[in-house]
């Protein structure tokens, strides 16, 4: 249970040391539990319970932050002392401005139907065993096989000095799966992560039991069956796991602000996108990508972002047009805008950045099939394995795991190691056709220095591109 | 006795106590100070500690881990941790942990570290120097870091160990596309250079200016350490037993056959002096130096005790993180130190010998298509410049490395005589200290 009485003499202890900008104080407590399974034997059980603080000053001269994971009045003072004089070392020649947004006292939760933490270890482990059954009953070689849940709550509670009071409960369950499939001589990997906010009950969307066997008979089938693509120009359908990626790796990241100007320039990269390019052409009329955190049980969702912003759904690239950029309160005032809720962190111990949420293409009117039954002659890259992106977010490439030939319409046999090795401009503006369903994929975004993993969703409807080079 | 020591000594009685049959409990303190700039100015200034006791039980074949953070409460934390594994499901490979009487070396840090009050001033020097030669635009991270572990085992496992150190990451820019890269990762503070850091990379970032689309083909590399370690990040992880034990593993059934060129010895060493230098693994184990490579020939993987009863070994004192960690998995044997082995060749000679190829500053976002085959593909950043009839002759962008991880180990036929020790991110990880090497004809792509 969060002391909130803390946060507020926290609050208390910042505004006796002087003047600021904004102080901020956030307390969470996190229970986890992880259980891995190899080869159908129990790998490792964790537990942890963990708590801790932070306390971020902003002043004109620059931004101070630190955090503990010890919770107490004292500390609350301490960090406060030690977050002001980290702000005022930076000495900052252009100096801080945040937006003005209002202050928020609200509470919110995900609730579950079946609470995470009243599973048991046993149930989790059946379940998990449940999976490896079932691909071992495939008659599939597969060799590796490995497989993990993990699940927490985390409660937390956002005091500033503007008067925000936010207190949340957030719970969320993962599952990993490792799987190492043989077949004449030849090996394909599948590494397949599922996540969602909300209790037990979620791992019933995802249907593993069936969906894993699938893959591996999938898997079989492209070692044994598949042909290499012959390098050329053909028409690509995406299926949702590829238009995510693409949506997540060369929509959402180029569109971060802090990104933008430069603040991620020694890891992550900055962007071939410029403040000014909001207008400009990125791709065809059919390229629209959202980012919204407010999507109901997805991984990424939340409804008040770490600096206390509501949470709206943004329109990153629109009809072909570069529209909005994900923006915290630092970047926004340095653009002249409003913070659209994307400052996350992934605990209590790191400093919030700009993130993405729930990234995916927005859906079209056009049915799978029509999709596929206009190429003559194409291939289907149904899902991903190798992928990568320069740290501008301009070059990328997709590998298939899952890929068939189309001719005529019609689907032609699996293609094995279809390439996609192509520009940003050149992957959105080469869509001529999006279909109504969109799918959503769970991933953890690595962003920030230290790293910190964000839990996200990729996502988007099946897309047709015209006339692109595969390898 | 340390306090960390008496802590985990008190967190292990408290277990072996509840009816643990095995237990290893490691405190840890941990505090740094991080200074993030951008656009040649300072960002924020981030400062965390932690304190917590890493605690693992076995009650036969029952396991549990956990990571105790109430530390006013431990007793109880402790107990509960063994209660749950009297009740978890068995694990029928658990191998039980290290036992025997250790001895341990006594760690040693530069206590100037801790006393470094005001870390914005090699930040700005390392700007200036960086500016001096050209830079328009500089940005990276200062940290200062300070660690103490505390380790007791009911193996016999009873030790402490410390470790200071700092590493400056300098990326400058020249032109939009046109960066140097250059570190500066050190235990010693008289070591730490800032504005040489910052020259080299402003002297990258000038070489690498105006530069022109790179073309598809075979070339041969030239890979600063910097690029190497991002290699080694996924190369040393794949020498872990457990990543071998479940198929993705490129160095599975390799064991006594070449896996790289004979010129190249890989050494996993936390013994040397630098950033990760570690007096004991994460079973209490002393580490040492373990040959993984020599002369090309894979010799080992590394392991914990479990994974080393199960490849009928001994461990080699690598046993890792006996939580999850994000991006690694529990009880995963992980490497501390990748060292390669430096050759006789001064960089330019190695440059003055390659008729077609590409002098790569830095690489990240290393990615493959199957563990156990080893198809990858890598993106060099920041400085590309392109070898003609051993000449540099200009700079290059938007290439991407596509070929086999085992092929690109076996294609190394020169390792230059001076290494680095490199940390950068998350990507050229775990700190290594590595030369710069020849890679012979490896295929480069690009976007279409």
């Amino acid at each position: 249970m969060i002391d909130e009485d803390i946060a507020e003499a926290t609050l208390k202890s910042a505004e006796s040391k002087g003047t600021f900008l904004l102080a901020e104080v956030r307390t969470e407590e996190r229970n986890s539990r992880n259980l891995s399974v190899k080869s159908s034997q129990v790998n490792n059980i964790s537990t942890f319970q963990d708590s801790g603080m932070n306390v971020r000053i902003v002043l004109r001269s620059g931004i101070g932050f630190a955090s503990s994971n010890l919770v107490s009045k004292a500390e609350g003072a301490r960090l406060v002392k030690q977050a002001f004089k980290l702000a005022k070392t930076a000495s900052r020649k252009n100096p801080v401005a945040l937006s003005q947004e209002p202050a928020v006292r609200t509470d919110w939760e995900v609730r579950q139907r079946r609470p995470l933490v009243d599973i048991s270890t046993e149930e989790k482990l059946e379940y998990l065993n449940s999976l490896d059954s079932a691909v071992m009953k495939t008659k599939v070689k597969v060799q590796g096989r490995y497989y993990e849940v993990k699940d927490y709550e985390i409660s937390g509670h956002f005091a500033n000095s503007e008067g925000s009071r936010i207190r949340s409960f957030l719970p969320r369950l993962k599952v990993e799966s490792f799987n190492l499939v043989s077949a004449k001589g030849q090996t394909a990997q599948s590494i397949r992560q599922w996540g969602a906010s909300g209790g037990w009950e979620k791992k019933d969307d995802w249907d593993l039991v069936h969906a894993l066997p699938q893959e591996m008979r999938m898997l079989k089938k492209q070692l044994e069956q598949g042909r290499m693509v012959k390098p050329g120009t053909y028409d690509l359908i995406c299926g949702s796991e590829v238009a995510g990626i693409a949506a997540h790796e060369s929509c959402g990241h180029p569109m971060e602000a802090d990104r933008i100007l430069g603040r991620e320039m020694s890891q992550a990269g900055k962007s071939f996108v410029s403040p000014d390019m909001i207008g400009k052409q990125i791709g065809s009329r059919y390229a629209t990508v959202m980012d919204d955190p407010t999507v109901p049980g997805t991984y990424g969702y939340y409804p008040y972002d770490q600096e206390g912003v509501k949470a709206r759904p943004r329109y990153l690239y629109k009809e072909g047009l570069i529209n909005e950029f994900l923006q915290n309160r630092e970047t926004a005032a340095r653009m002249g805008v409003q913070s659209n809720a994307a400052s996350r962190s992934e605990f209590y111990l790191r400093e919030p950045i700009v993130r993405m949420a729930n990234t995916f293409v927005a859906p079209g009117d056009f049915e799978e099939d029509e999709i596929i039954g206009d190429v003559k002659n194409g291939v289907l890259m149904h899902s991903f394995t190798e992928w990568n992106i320069d740290d501008k977010r301009y070059n990328q490439k997709y590998v298939s795991r899952e890929a068939y030939f189309i001719k005529d319409g019609e689907l032609a046999g699996p293609a094995k190691k279809c390439t996609l090795e192509i520009t940003t401009p050149g992957f959105w503006g080469a869509i001529d056709a999006v279909s109504k369903k969109v799918g959503f994929d769970s991933a953890e975004c690595g962003k920030g220095d230290p790293m910190q993993g964000m839990a996200v969703c990729t996502g988007g409807p099946v897309l047709r591109l015209r006339s692109v080079m595969l390898k | 006795m340390s306090v960390l020591k008496e802590t985990a000594q008190h967190v292990l009685d408290i277990a072996l106590k509840a009816g643990a049959t095995d237990a290893v409990a490691e405190a840890v303190e941990i505090s740094v100070k991080q200074v993030r700039f951008s656009n040649s100015q300072i960002d924020a200034i981030n400062a965390w500690t932690e304190n917590n006791v890493i605690l693992f039980v076995a009650v036969g074949k029952r396991v549990m881990s956990s990571d105790l953070r109430e530390l006013d409460n431990l007793d109880a934390l402790t107990e509960q941790v063994v209660s749950l594994a009297k009740r978890a499901p068995p694990s029928k490979t658990y191998g039980g942990i290290a036992s025997g009487k250790f001895k341990y070396a006594k760690p040693k840090i530069d206590k100037r570290i801790l006393s470094l009050d005001d870390p914005s001033k090699p930040v700005l020097e390392a700007i200036a120097g960086a500016e001096e030669e050209g830079a328009v635009n500089v940005g990276g991270t200062l940290f200062v870091r300070h660690s103490a572990a505390g380790i007791a085992s009911s193996g016999g496992a009873l030790a402490a160990d410390e470790n200071a150190s700092l590493d400056l990451s300098v990326r400058a820019f020249s032109q939009p596309e046109a960066s140097g890269h250059t570190l500066s990762c050190t235990p010693h503070l008289s070591d730490l250079k800032p504005r040489e850091t910052g020259l080299r990379a402003g002297q990258l970032a000038s070489r690498a200016k105006n530069p022109v689309q790179g073309e598809q083909g075979k070339f041969d590399l030239v890979i600063e350490p910097m690029c190497l370690t991002e290699l080694i990040n996924t190369t040393s992880n794949m020498m872990s037993a457990m990543l071998v034990e479940i198929g993705s593993s490129m160095y599975a059934k390799k064991i006594g056959k070449p896996v790289a060129s004979k010129h190249v010895t890989f050494v996993d060493d936390p013994t040397i002096e630098s950033m990760s230098r570690q007096t004991f693994d994460h079973e209490g184990v002393p580490t040492r130096r373990n040959v993984v490579i020599k002369d090309g020939v894979l010799k080992t993987y590394l392991h914990s005790t479990s994974t080393a009863k199960r490849f009928k070994t001994k461990t080699t004192a690598n046993a890792g993180p006996l939580i999850p960690t994000p991006f690694t998995m529990a009880t995963q044997p992980t490497a501390f130190h990748p060292v390669v082995i430096p050759g006789d060749w001064k960089v330019d000679e190695m440059i003055s010998d390659v008729r077609r190829g590409l002098y790569i500053n830095n690489a990240w976002y290393t990615r493959y298509q199957n563990y156990s085959t080893g198809e990858f593909s890598t993106i060099p950043r920041d400085a590309i410049l392109k070898i003609e009839n051993g000449e540099i002759v200009g700079a290059a962008k938007n290439v991407r490395v596509s070929d086999n991880m085992l092929n690109l180990w076996k294609s190394i036929d020169a390792l230059s005589k001076n290494v680095e020790e490199i940390y950068w991110w998350d990507e050229a990880s775990p700190p290594s200290t590595v030369p710069t090497v020849r890679i012979r004809q490896m295929n480069v792509t690009r976007s279409s």
